[in-house]
């Protein structure tokens, strides 16, 4: 029966409502002492769904028996790759917060619930084949996440970040659903195949609008520059573990919606696409090389470092070939272990008093008291800035590598000569934490749970990260194949 | 796949009209304001400035702040007015949707319910 075949594709959001649909229950019931138990649970339920998901790309699974719900979710490889980020980073982050939370005793059952209907949203958007699932998608994630913005509801910047990320991420979904609704009326179907099919040929000036429209709500949702301006706030405002999860999860999720909106509904006119995505990427760059310079604020300093990595990423969106694709997704993968491993190492930054320590002033001549931390955050540095021992520079080879295969050598070069920018910032901060005067204030201990994540982050974006190129490429090539499918 | 075109000119009287709305609540606006400048009728004072509420002085700054349950339970009632709201359709076309329809609505149910349960143990259908 074609329900049952539906269903079994979408095991893996069954898994997690379900699971999310029962903690919930669990939460109310067990009260704010059961979150810990409630967290475990919700890992294992990521877990679970992760094992469900991973056939499908070990398989490369493409075509027709990928298709559930007559057409509108799309299971295959390319899906698989981005859920199986997603939920590792939903995992990482579930794992971090009840350390960070506890010490404000502000620690709720509802922050794994929250975390697992995201995550669930976020499934949704990767394998969504229809405008109108994409947009269930995108909203179950995005209105979980403005809850988990302001999650320290007592805190003012938590509280103003949980704001303005609503006030700014509605009027994203507004273009976004301005776009959709131009690109129906001017294709006649909503479904990504249909409107490849409807808009092959010339392209019409509405339909054009439709789709500036709807790249402007993506880009939006992957804090691109221009419209990259929500996130350094909603970055420095939210709490550090909330952070970790916007920094990874949801940029995995909405730019893998991106490369499946282009490819498969907008496939047929790459042209008028391309040029949007190189601005995009190009102005991404520099606005996040130069952004960061001045700040003062880690979390603020990650979030300019994410639009900047954002716009490595989208130069393999903007060679629009498989060749591209693969780049991006190796490259999305090596960043979500450079964010996570990056933030992990600013919650394991705690003063005496186990209060956070976020200012770039107060890590001054951290060398010297907490060595192996210190060495860690470096290396994530370095890696960020795509200096080559690291595992870092690999996903900026294989993008940079794919756009000049493309014949884009002119995007590359601007490209190459900006990330020197952005390396500055980077130095800046291991050249405070290894030869200015020690401040000694970031002293306090760090959970074992940190200590864990940031050493099994700091080994993948190690060169011993290399051993795996094979493997991730491999996969990449894959879920790349699934993607450029044609049949 | 047919009349996937769309004929754009058959739109084009919307598009006026909306240009003529747009002028002329324009011109509603701004022709008075601009008419009371040119005839000298502009002469603002403390009393023409003050709130007028049924002759009396104001009584207290309208924008006050109001309780948050109430905000709370507006959304509440939402969630459930968009639950009959979606209940009518799906009742009435139950024919052709069949068991599919009815199982997924009766899925879409029991997950309000669940949402009903979590609130109502929340504390938050109470007002004190």
């Amino acid at each position: 029966m074609e329900f049952q075949a539906s269903l079994a594709l979408v095991a893996p959001e069954l898994v997690l409502s379900l699971s999310g649909l029962a903690l919930l229950l669990a939460a109310a019931w067990g009260g704010d002492k059961a979150s810990r138990l409630i967290s475990i649970l919700a890992v294992a339920a990521l877990v679970g769904a992760g094992f469900l998901a991973a056939p499908a790309l070990c398989n490369g699974a493409s075509g027709p028996d990928t298709l559930a719900f007559g057409g509108q979710v799309k299971v295959d490889a390319f899906a698989a790759f981005a859920k199986l980020l997603i939920y590792l980073a939903a995992a990482a982050s579930l794992i971090v917060a009840p350390a960070f939370f506890e010490r404000v005793k502000a620690m709720r059952a509802e922050y794994p619930v929250l975390v697992l209907f995201a995550a669930m949203g976020m499934g949704i958007m990767v394998s969504a084949a229809d405008l109108v699932t994409l947009y269930i998608g995108l909203e179950l994630n995005s209105l979980a996440a403005y809850v988990l913005a302001a999650f320290l509801r007592t805190d003012e910047r938590s509280a103003e970040a949980g704001l303005k990320y609503f006030v700014l991420g509605a009027l994203a979904s507004g273009f976004l659903l301005y776009g959709m609704s131009l690109t129906y009326g001017f294709a006649g179907t909503t479904s990504f195949a249909g409107i490849h099919a409807a808009l092959a040929g010339d392209m019409s000036k509405g339909a054009l609008f439709g789709l500036v429209f709807v790249l402007s709500g993506l880009a939006f949702k992957i804090s691109a520059a221009p419209f990259h301006m929500w996130t350094p706030d909603v970055y420095e405002g939210a709490p550090t573990p909330v952070t970790t999860f916007f920094a990874s999860a949801p940029k995995v999720a909405a730019m893998a919606l991106t490369m499946r909106v282009v490819v498969d509904a907008f496939g047929a006119q790459v042209q008028a696409w391309q040029q949007i995505v190189m601005i995009v990427a190009l102005v991404s760059i520099v606005v996040g090389a130069l952004g960061a310079i001045g700040q003062d604020n880690i979390k603020r300093l990650m979030a300019y470092s994410s639009i900047n990595n954002v716009g490595f990423i989208l130069i393999g969106l903007a060679a629009a070939t498989q060749q591209g694709a693969s780049a991006m997704l190796v490259y999305l993968a090596i960043y979500v272990a450079m964010t996570i491993g990056g933030f992990v190492a600013i919650l394991m930054l705690k003063d005496a008093n186990g209060e956070p320590v976020e200012q770039i002033a107060q890590i001054a001549g951290l060398s010297s008291h907490r060595k192996v931390l210190a060495v860690c955050l470096a290396m994530i540095m370095f890696s960020l800035a795509g200096i080559p021992p690291l595992f870092g520079f690999w996903g900026k080879f294989l993008v940079f590598q794919a756009a000049v295969q493309a014949g884009m050598v002119p995007l590359a070069a601007i490209g190459i000569a900006a990330s020197v920018i952005g390396a500055f910032y980077y130095l800046k901060v291991v050249k405070v934490m290894y030869f200015d005067e020690p401040a000694n204030v970031a002293v306090g201990k760090s959970d074992w749970a940190h200590q864990a994540l940031l050493a099994i982050c700091a080994i993948f974006i190690s060169p011993l990260g290399y051993l795996l190129t094979g493997w991730l490429g491999g996969m990449a090539d894959k879920a790349a194949a699934a993607l450029y499918f044609v049949g | 796949m047919e009349s996937l075109v769309v004929d754009l000119s058959q739109y084009l009287p919307i598009l006026i009209f909306l240009v003529i709305a747009l002028a002329l609540s324009a011109a509603f606006v701004f022709l008075p304001m601009g008419v009371a400048r040119l005839t000298g009728t502009h002469k603002p004072d403390a009393e023409k400035l003050s709130e007028y509420e049924c002759g009396f002085p104001a009584f207290e700054d309208p924008r006050s702040q109001f309780d948050v349950r109430f905000y709370l339970v507006a959304i509440l009632f939402i969630v459930f007015d968009l639950e009959a709201a979606f209940l009518f359709p799906w009742a009435v076309s139950l024919d052709m949707t069949g068991w599919p329809g009815w199982i997924t609505m009766m899925v879409f149910l029991f997950e309000l319910a669940i949402g009903l349960a979590y609130a109502w143990k929340k504390g938050a259908l109470e007002w004190e």
